[in-house]
């Protein structure tokens, strides 16, 4: 009899639950729209700012130290020390391994090239990158992390003749040196055997804005090479998911009791993932970029929070009118009311019903309301994160469904609760009455 | 004779089992008062009633327009409680009850049978019938079947409100008011909104129960009506006024020995 009275409440009232439905689908699609891009909003708003660069920086621990004698710097202007290539791989196995989305190793080299064998040789500086690296679960390089950077050509290829070298020339000195993509120049030796002599094709010409223009780029295994250094990495830049930065995230690990540095080991702090770099290279320095950081997590803020403001609003909006909608509903049934009452139907019995009716609304409204949501939440990343490739499963988050769910049934209880109140408090004989 | 001459209280009455009418009271009032707060001040509806209805009586409620038949009808059928005096119903006083205990005592104790009929328009004769089950206990179908049955509509069970004359509506009112088996039927002008030959259907159904053991309270303007019952408690301006027994004196029931 229960749900039969509930199904026919449904059949009877459609106009009525029908506008009560809709508002709480509004409420909910823009609920489930927010809460989506919030969750999601830290790994699009770190793509978006990846464009700044890394938010992390490795180096030698040895550049730290100043090395002087009687005054004088000995400190080779370079920086004398080296990361190994080899000990990169360590950064997927930290505590947050799977945060790093970006590794660019750099190895500077100062390089003597002349146009063709017998021309004066010119001194420039070369510096190695990776450009496509496997790194073990993606790909990454320099135009990873500088995706500002515009390349005409292509990016150097791993070398396949050991007599010459695929380069890529920073615009001001292709300008500079007359050299076009495909041109060739000649590089008098190399750092470790001074005699020898390659041949280096421009593969490409690249624009960045920075000193690259006036540099040449190689690939780290020819840096290498160059500078006899074989495995041999001058500094790396580190891009990683992290989460913003807060008073908590400047504290020192070492003053905080274990319990406290186990928590902030355990957080993706842009610090605690350097940390955690720290302890896995050895010889290793890390820190964050903080201006990136802190953008980061400005941005983040004002978002979350106005994305928890038009959440709260929508709900709100939904809650009134459902509140109207259910009182007109409830209002149109006073008289079956009256009659369960004279039945001997207690308020509760009566209150649960109706309450039912809210609730089935609610489930199926904020069930429909969270897929529309979730539609609207990756139609809404792709606008406003253009490019950045989002598909409409990557805002399906299954976990919001009974969260969705659960808002709109306070929502529909809430806003249900001042009509129902009143319908239980008016006198039964006086609604028979009425309604007779 | 006119209700405002002759002032009447019930007293005990001799049956012939020896048992007192208090002893066989289903409905006893004494110096019951209604008031209401209204904006002109304190109303009072029903003034220090005091009378009592044995089990298988069959009573009339009459009196004009704001005399306080609803407010009698409301005190008996549990659906309000009186600012002073006592009233029981089946020897339990409902003062003491909660609003939830309430409830409970009137879907035990009391059947309502309306002038509107009060069915629900979305359901059929048998689950508007079944409904008065369900919030008694628990729904039978075949036991609402058979009290349509009982009321001559067993040929008409699945129909809703709308295919259902006014008299088979009222029927079925009457049937649902039958379905738990309360001591009390408290029939508003049931046959108020009728024709006369519905109206007969219905008075010869009322006077079956009546034979049956029910007691019966009928408010009713129809002296017709009026006249079938045993007795008639007529109200004025709220004060209450007995009429003895016009017909056959009733064989007075412990509440107990309700068929």
């Amino acid at each position: 009899m229960f749900f039969r009275l509930l199904m026919e409440s449904f059949r009877r009232q459609r106009r009525r639950k029908m506008l009560a439905g809709v508002a709480i689908l509004l409420g909910t699609t823009a609920v489930t729209a927010m809460l989506a891009l919030a969750t999601t909003i830290g790994d699009r708003i770190h793509k978006e700012l990846a464009v700044y660069g890394a938010n992390i920086v490795v180096y030698p621990k040895a550049d730290l130290l100043d090395v002087k004698v009687g005054g004088v710097d000995l400190k080779p202007a370079s920086g004398g020390a080296y990361l190994k290539e080899s000990e990169l791989a360590k950064l997927k196995t930290i505590f947050w391994g799977n945060n790093i989305t970006g590794v660019s190793p750099e190895l500077p080299a100062l390089m003597a090239i002349a146009r063709k064998a017998g021309d004066p040789l010119i001194a420039v500086n070369a510096v190695g990158y990776w450009f496509d690296h496997d790194f073990n679960t993606f790909k990454t390089g320099a135009p990873t992390l500088h995706p500002w950077w515009r390349l005409e050509g292509s990016w150097p290829i791993p070398r396949s003749n050991p007599d010459s070298r695929s380069v890529v020339v920073g615009t001001n000195l292709a300008k500079k040196l007359g050299l076009k993509i495909g041109d060739t120049f000649v590089t008098q030796g190399t750092q470790s055997a001074p005699s020898s002599r390659l041949t280096a094709i421009v593969a490409g010409i690249v624009t960045t804005g920075g000193e690259e223009d006036n540099e040449i780029l190689l690939t780290l295994h020819d840096a290498q090479a160059y500078v006899g250094a074989n495995d041999a990495v001058r500094r790396v830049e580190v891009s990683a998911r992290t989460k913003p930065e807060d008073a908590f995230a400047r504290v020192d690990p070492d003053s905080l009791s274990p319990k406290q540095r186990e928590i902030w080991y355990c957080r993706p702090y842009a610090n605690s993932i350097a940390y955690q770099i720290r302890e896995a290279i050895p010889g290793a320095q890390a820190e964050q970029v903080r201006r990136v950081e802190q953008s980061e997590g400005n941005v983040l803020k004002r978002i979350s929070g106005l994305m928890w403001l038009i959440s709260a609003a929508a709900l709100l909006a939904a809650g009134f009118a459902v509140s109207a909608a259910m009182a007109t509903a409830i209002l149109e049934r006073r008289g079956e009311i009256g009659l369960m009452r004279s039945l001997g139907a207690s308020k509760g019995s009566i209150a649960l019903l109706f309450y039912a009716e809210a609730g089935l609304l609610a489930l199926i409204a904020g069930t429909i309301g969270y897929l529309l949501g979730s539609g609207l939440a990756a139609w809404l990343g792709a606008r406003i994160f253009a490019g950045d490739g989002v598909a409409a499963e990557a805002v399906l988050i299954p976990v919001l469904l009974p969260v969705v769910v659960a808002l709109a049934l306070v929502v529909a209880i809430a806003g249900s609760s001042p009509s129902i109140r009143t319908a239980l408090r008016m006198d039964p004989s006086t609604i028979l009455r009425e309604d007779a | 004779m006119t209700v405002s001459e002759v002032k009447v209280v019930t007293g005990p009455l001799a049956d012939p089992t020896g048992s007192t009418r208090d002893d066989c009271a289903v409905i006893a009032l004494k110096h019951v008062t209604r008031e209401y707060a209204g904006h002109g001040g304190v109303v009072r509806a029903l003034g220090d009633a005091t009378f009592s209805i044995v089990a298988g009586e069959w009573v009339a409620i009459t009196g004009p327009s704001g005399s306080g038949k609803s407010t009698l009808v409301n005190l008996i059928g549990c659906l309000d409680r009186p600012t002073a005096g006592e009233l029981k119903i089946d020897n339990v006083d409902t003062a003491s009850m909660s609003a939830t205990e309430l409830d409970r005592f009137r879907a035990d104790k009391i059947g309502f049978i309306f002038q509107q009929f009060h069915l629900i328009p979305y359901l059929s004769a048998l689950e508007n019938v079944m409904l008065a089950q369900y919030f008694h206990s628990m729904t039978d179908e075949a036991e609402a079947r058979a009290a349509l049955v009982r009321v001559g509509l067993g040929d008409r069970v699945s129909h809703v409100p709308s295919e259902l004359s006014g008299g088979e509506q009222q029927r079925v009112c009457i049937a649902r008011a039958l379905i738990n088996n309360p001591p009390i039927l408290l029939a508003d002008e049931p046959t108020g909104n009728l024709d006369a030959a519905n109206q007969k259907i219905v008075a010869e159904l009322l006077q079956d129960l009546h034979r049956n053991g029910h007691t019966i309270v009928m408010v009713t303007h129809d002296p017709e009506m009026a006249g079938l019952a045993q007795r008639r408690i007529a109200l004025s301006h709220g004060q209450v006024f007995c009429h003895p027994v016009s017909g056959p004196m009733v064989t007075l029931r412990r509440s107990t020995d309700r068929l």
